[in-house]
Formats: C-alpha cells, structure tokens, sequence
C-alpha cells in the first residue's frame, strides 16, 4: 500500500471506521470527495470544514448586498407547516425560515448547521449531536436541546401528522430522542444505522428545529432559527421575509424575499422572461422555453432523483425476470438522457444508487439491445411479444418518457399501450388496493432526490416497502439491505451495495434508466444562489447584480 | 285533403310529409346555392378524408419520434416543424384528426338519441312527469358542462369510450329541452289527435307522427351539439381526461405544447389550434346554412 506523510495524517483523524474509507481512497476506489462526504457523514466536521468543506453560508458575494429577491413557484398544496409539507414551494419557502441539525450540500455532503458534531456508538444504533451555542428563534428565545427533541417527537409520532412517518419507519420511535443535556442530544434507533445523520438532515424536509411550544399554526408565526423572518403571508398569493440580523450566522445579504404563488408554471415564466422574477423552479420539460435565453440561466446540481418503471413481478407478464430484463433492454438510455432530458441526467443501471452516494458502486452500463430482449422473450415464451398497459401521471416529463418507451418497446414487439392519468387518479390513496400507482402491472412513478439510497431501498423494493409497486418479494434482497443498513463503514457498505445493484439488474422489478439532475432557473443578474436537490433554496448569500 | 279522410291514412300522411315529398327537390337548390354550406362541407369533408386515409398520405410517420432532434422550426422538410419529441407536427395534424371525428360525432349521435326520446316523453306525456324530469334536467344543466364532464372522467377513468358517454349523457339534457319545445308546439295539432282517435298508442304516436316533424329543430341542434363536441372533446384532451398519447390528438398536442409558447416554440399549438377552430368553424357553417335554409 502507498505510503504518504499526508495519508498518515488522514489516518490519525479518526479510528477504524475512517481507516476503511482511507484505505478505500487509497486504492483508488474512492474520490477525494467522496471521502470528505464520509468524513462529514461520521462526524469528522472539522476535517470537512478544513478542506473548505465547513458550514453552509460560505459563498462569496458577488453583487451589491441589500435589494430584494423575487421567487416564483407553485401554489403550495395545503398549509406550510414543518411538519406535513411535501410540496417542493413549501420547502422553498420555508428554507428561508427554518434550518436543520444537519444541511445536505449539494457539494460539501453533509455540513453542520444547528448541530455542530455527531458521533455514533460502536454499534451504530445510538447517534449523538452536539448542538450549536448561541442560536436564537426568531422571537429572541434561545434554541435548546428540548426545541430539538420535541421537534423530532412531533415527526415520529405515529398518531400525529407528521409526513416524515415513512422515513423514520422501523428506525425511530416515539420516546428515543432524548437531551442529555441542554446542548446534547441523543437517538436511540430501532435498528442500528451507519447513514443516520441523513435522517436529521435536510434530507427529510420535515425535521425542521421548531420551538417545543409549536401550537400548529405554523403560518401565523413562520417561527425558525434562519436568515430570513416574516414579513407577510397571505395564503394562495405568497410570503415576503426581511433579514433576521439576530441570526447567529453571516447576516443575510438581501434585505427582503418575496415569493409569489403561481396556480401555472406558464405564468412563472413569464413573469421571469418580463424581469418581474429572480427565480423559479425548472423542470425538463421546459427547457426548451428558457434554453436559449441569454437573460435567464440554469443552475444545476446532481441528485439521486429518479422516474420508476416498476413491473409486477406477480402478475403476468412480469412474472418471468427475463421478460423483465428484456422490457429493460429495450430502452436507449442515452437517447433518453440526451434528447427528453436536454444532457441534465445521467444514464442507470435499473437499481437507485445513484453515482452520488458514495457506497454506489460502478457497474457496466445497461444499454439498448433489442436482439437480446428478443432472445430473452423468446426464452421466457413470448417470442412475439405481448401487450401490456402502461399507467403514468399527468406530470413533469413522464407522459413523454411513456410516449418513448412505447416506441422502444415496439422494437422487440411489445405492444404498450398508455394509461395517462392525473396525479391525484393516479397515487389514490396511495396504499395497496386503492391506488393506480401502487396496483398497476406496471407504472411510471417520479422519485425525488434523497441523501441515502435507504429509503428508496426499502420503501420500493422491500418485501414490506409502502411504495412496493413492483410487489417485489425477496428474502436475499431484503437481508441485503438489512447488512446494508447496519454497515458502519464504506467498505462494507460498497460490499452489500454491489451484491444489490447485481441482484437488481439480474432481476430487474424496476427500470431506473437515469438519474436527474435537479436544476434552478434565475435571471442572468442573479449571483450567489444555493439550492438543493429537494427545493430547498438558500438565498442568505445571493445578490443581484 | 283532410287528416279524417278514411281514405288517407293518418299514420302514412303526417302533414310535412305530404308537404316534404314535394318540397324536397326543390329545396336542394338554394341548399347547393349557400356559400357557408358549402364552404362548411368541404372543410369538413376534407378533415373526413383526412381522418380515413391520412397515413397513407402524411410525408412521416406520424408517431416516430426523433428525439435528438426536437422542436425543429417549420421548414421545407417538416412543413409544420417537429414537436417536443421530434415528430413531425404536419403529419400529426392530418392524423390528428381520426379520433376527434370518431369521438365527437359518436357523442353527439348519443346526445342526440337519448335527448330526442327524453325529449318526445316530456312532450307528449307532459304534467307531472314534464315538470319532475324537467326540473331534474334543468339542475343538472346548472352545472359547467366541461365541470360536469370532468367530474365523471375522474371517476371512471380516461378513455374514448368515457368520453363518448360522457359527452352523450351529458348533451342529451340540451336536446331533450329542445326537443321537448318542438313536440309541445305539435301535440295538440290535429293530425296527432286524428293519431290518437284512430287508436294507435303513445309509442307510435310519437315516433311515428310527431317525431318526422320536429327533425328540423333536431338536425339543426345535433350540427350545432357536433360542433360543441368538436370543442369538448378538445377540451377534455387538453385537460388531459380525454384521448390518450400518443395519440395525434389535436388537444393532446396543445397541451403537450403551450408550455413552450413563452419560449418562442409556436408552431405545435398554432397548427393544432387551426385545425380545431377549422372543424368547430365548418360545423357551425353547416348548421347555419342548413338553418337558413331550413327555416325558408
């Protein structure tokens, strides 16, 4: 093994667990970055931070502070409330207000924000954060660790509203988040997890630190501990914040956001290509609309987000994975990713890992070849291919990524034929039986961006997963990602993650063909914009040129 | 000649009939002579043959994408210019036609059908019955008609078959108010009472007197009601509740894209557009010619 003064130094920052991820980096089977996103992940802050890897609010200004900020997004789907919003504008907006124990960069990896170190015990299954000193809500009083344990009290309990019970299923219970002292918090989980401070990030939109006397009413206070505090709301038209100069950071530079609330996306963009907004929210689909307009531009980040094709694998077509494995063949990823998606995705390989999470291991890319889907569904005894109904939503790209695997489909004699339906016909009640999304034999669901592939790992695909549309049902499976879950270190990680992603082209319940990258479009004059892959958008540095 | 002359039978000789069998030939004159009739005619008749034989004669296939070459402008190559995933638009337009004039005509013969017969009942039978359907009728007309329509498409889920009942179940209230209207206006002539005195019964009644003599107002009101389902077939689609992709549909092909209008990418919804407002157009034309010539 390669030795190095600089090595040795890595190697004396941590203990074993670091060590693996050391000798990961040192055969070269893991980037430089990767291995800042693990330091940061362990609860090495201070080596991520000392390669300028540190705390959210770094970007330098590169306009004149003060003005405002306009945003345009969608109307929010019911209220803005920490503890229920899914919508990607009621994430916006409140990434204005509220903050996180921990900020999953999109760059840096995870960098503390309200927490300023974590560690774990050996086993993985007790996580404890230290909070940072000296942070105020916007009404003056200081945050403490009962803020934060009530805050995660209130997103676990499974008689209350919380939209975050999905994730913290079979992990966190009720009663485990517990101050140790006014400063220091601890989570005891249901099951060991080396990936655990994702799940106290910004990755589950939720767990926003509120006040412990939160009455519900989030709207009427917009109470957090953020750069920006309210100015007005005014439901269904939007929300304006003025820059909290007691916010323990670097002071916002805007002196004010105005978002507004938009019922069409046709009317944001307008509204951006008159000079009457900033910002606002992209999907691939228009593209082709702000494209070439030299007064707008697109930001860009990668993501873990995905569109599902999920099969039945108990019903029939799908029961054969080679018929499967032959609908798969079929697709030109690269078309798919160059031409739908404008080159903003990268091409997959039928599993969620997604080349961001750094246990994703590099596989040869799944590509089109028709000879050998037909050979597989000659093999399975269909050599003249079936029909079979395809069911999507009404949203984003998805009806024209249908359109074309209807089309690539054709090419092995597979008849699709489509079943397009509006987003709320289409999820139902989203449970087992009542829902279009979970029932059809087979269906084109989008994923949003997560940190960790966990919850795509078992919420789509474990036997016991909510969101399982393909009804997959496999013991290997399901004990893989349980050695997943519970590996501490990079290694291991990678090792159980390989065996997955093989089993998952081998069988192939889901066709993931790319991964998206998220983007955001803001006018050309716009400088110093932050965002994540899940809408959250950072404006405490940005200016206008 | 009198309708209680034994020698004429009433149930043979309805007045219009007597009068129709020899003003006929001679209202096809200035039928032939009416610009918009006319002008109506060929358009429609062009989108028919364009329903029936259009890919056999599109210069592309019209459901072949090209995906790496999107959103082409209008050339010499594709005359109306490529859509978002590349096919070509002028293609999709001739094509585009067959399943809006396979849906809305099937809807309006439905409309019309059962608005005709609820139309005849309420008529003939009047009191009670007249007043309860009426007024049942009239709340259900309250309510939007594409509201209405959008409802029910939610619950049974999109297809041409739903949008044909729909459009159908929902028409056939409009015509039946019509209808009712006209059969009104005959019912206490003479020639239904001599019906009646001669024993025949309220089926044939209807159907067999009344019913030739109030065609007028029904053919004018299911050229008027075609058109309205030109309209809301499109509608529907736009919606996304109608004719499914990947389909050439006209208002699947505007909703697919107006998104880009803003960016400069007219021509997908312009063609599209045209086209629908062709047909709606040429079917008013129609009616309007064929009311006037009608009501001469």
């Amino acid at each position: 093994m390669r030795k190095s003064p600089a090595i040795d130094l890595l190697r004396r920052l941590s203990g074993d667990l670091w060590n693996v991820a050391v000798d990961e980096h040192v055969e070269g089977h893991l980037s430089r970055r990767d291995l800042i996103r693990y330091a940061s992940l362990i609860g090495l802050t201070g080596f991520a931070a000392s390669q300028n890897f540190g705390i959210i609010g770094q970007a330098r200004a590169q306009g004149k502070p003060g003005g405002t900020i306009r945003v345009g997004v969608d109307s929010p789907s019911g209220a803005i409330d920490p503890v229920t919003i899914t919508s990607p504008p009621a994430i916006t907006v409140l990434s204005q207000v509220g903050e996180y124990l921990v900020f999953d960069d999109a760059d840096k990896g995870l960098v503390p924000s309200l927490a300023l170190s974590w560690e774990a015990n050996d086993k993985g299954d007790v996580w404890t954060f230290k909070l940072r000193p000296g942070v105020k809500f916007h009404d003056g009083r200081v945050m403490s660790a009962k803020d934060v344990v009530a805050s995660f009290d209130r997103l676990v309990d499974p008689n209350g509203p919380s939209s975050a019970l999905s994730a913290y299923k079979g992990l966190l219970s009720k009663g485990a988040i517990k101050a140790v002292d006014d400063m220091t918090v601890s989570f005891t989980l249901d099951a060991p997890n080396g990936n655990f401070p994702f799940y106290v990030s910004s990755d589950v939109v939720n767990c926003i630190i509120i006040p412990a006397d939160f009455s519900g009413n989030y709207e009427a206070s917009f109470m957090g501990t953020g750069p920006f505090k309210l100015d007005t709301f005014q439901a269904k038209k939007g929300v304006s914040f003025v820059r909290n100069d007691e916010y323990w950071g670097e002071k916002a530079l805007p002196d004010r956001i105005e978002i507004t609330f938009f019922d069409d996306y046709q009317a944001i963009l307008l509204a951006m290509q008159a000079g009457q907004m900033d910002i606002m929210p992209y999907t691939p689909r228009l593209a082709p609309a702000f494209d070439h307009n030299p007064s707008l531009k697109i930001l860009t980040i990668p993501s873990s987000a995905y569109d599902e094709v999920h099969m039945r694998v108990d019903q029939t077509p799908f029961k054969d994975k080679r018929v499967r494995r032959a609908m798969a063949l079929t697709i030109d990823r690269d078309a798919v990713t160059k031409g739908l998606l404008k080159g903003r995705a990268t091409p997959a390989n039928d599993h969620p890992f997604a080349p961001i999470f750094p246990s994703a291991v590099e596989m040869p890319q799944r590509k089109q070849d028709i000879a050998e889907a037909k050979r597989l569904l000659a093999e399975a005894g269909v050599p003249n291919g079936f029909e079979v109904t395809l069911t999507t939503e009404q949203a984003y790209s998805l009806p024209d990524y249908a359109v074309l695997m209807q089309n690539f489909a054709k090419l092995a004699g597979i008849d699709i034929k489509l079943n397009v339906e509006p987003q709320d016909s289409y999820y139902g009640e989203a449970v087992y039986g009542k829902s279009d999304w979970l029932d059809s034999v087979m269906g084109l669901t989008d994923y949003g961006h997560r940190g960790t592939p966990d919850i795509f790992l078992n919420a789509t695909l474990r036997s016991t997963g909510t969101w399982n549309a393909a009804h997959f049902n496999n013991p290997t499976y399901d004990g893989l990602v349980a050695q997943y879950a519970a590996s501490r270190d990079l290694k291991s990680q990678r090792e159980a993650a390989t065996k997955i992603q093989e089993l998952l082209m081998d069988e192939t319940p889901l066709i993931i063909a790319y991964f998206s990258k998220f983007c955001l479009v803001t006018a050309a004059k716009v400088q110093g914009v932050r965002f994540t892959a899940i809408s959250h958008v950072l404006l405490d540095r940005a200016t206008v040129a | 000649m009198t309708y209680f002359q034994p020698a004429s039978p009433v149930l043979s000789k309805p007045p219009v009939d007597v009068e129709g069998a020899d003003a006929r030939p001679r209202r096809a004159a200035p039928a032939l002579r009416s610009p918009t009739l006319i002008l109506g005619v060929v358009v429609l008749v062009f989108w028919v043959f364009c329903a029936i034989l259009g890919t056999h004669v599109v210069p592309f296939d019209p459901y072949a994408d090209n995906v790496l070459s999107t959103f082409t402008p209008p050339d010499s190559e594709h005359w109306f210019g490529t859509d978002q995933l590349g096919r070509d638009v002028f293609s999709r337009v001739i094509v585009g036609s067959r399943d809006i004039l396979t849906v809305a005509p099937l809807a309006t013969v439905l409309g019309v059908g059962l608005g005709a017969v609820l139309g005849l009942l309420l008529g003939y039978v009047g009191g009670w019955f007249d007043a309860t359907v009426s007024r049942i009728l009239d709340a259900l007309m309250a309510l939007p008609l594409v509201v209405l329509a959008l409802m029910t498409l939610v619950a049974v889920g999109a297809s041409n078959l739903g949008v044909i009942l729909v459009i159908g179940f929902v028409y056939a209230p409009i015509v039946a108010r019509t209808v009712r209207t006209a059969v009104y206006a005959q019912r206490e002539l003479d020639y239904v009472s001599a019906a009646r005195l001669s024993g025949a019964g309220p089926i044939v009644v209807m159907f067999r007197e009344i019913l030739p003599n109030v065609r007028q107002p029904i053919l004018i009101e299911a050229i008027v009601r075609l058109g309205y389902a030109f309209f809301t077939v499109a509608t529907l689609s736009f919606l996304g509740l109608g004719i499914q992709p990947p389909s050439a549909d006209w208002g699947l092909a505007i909703a697919d894209g107006y998104v880009f209008l803003s960016g400069g990418l007219w021509w997908v919804v312009t063609f599209n557009g045209l086209a629908i407002i062709s047909l709606v157009v040429a079917t008013n034309l129609i009616a309007e010619g064929l009311g006037a010539f009608e009501t001469r």
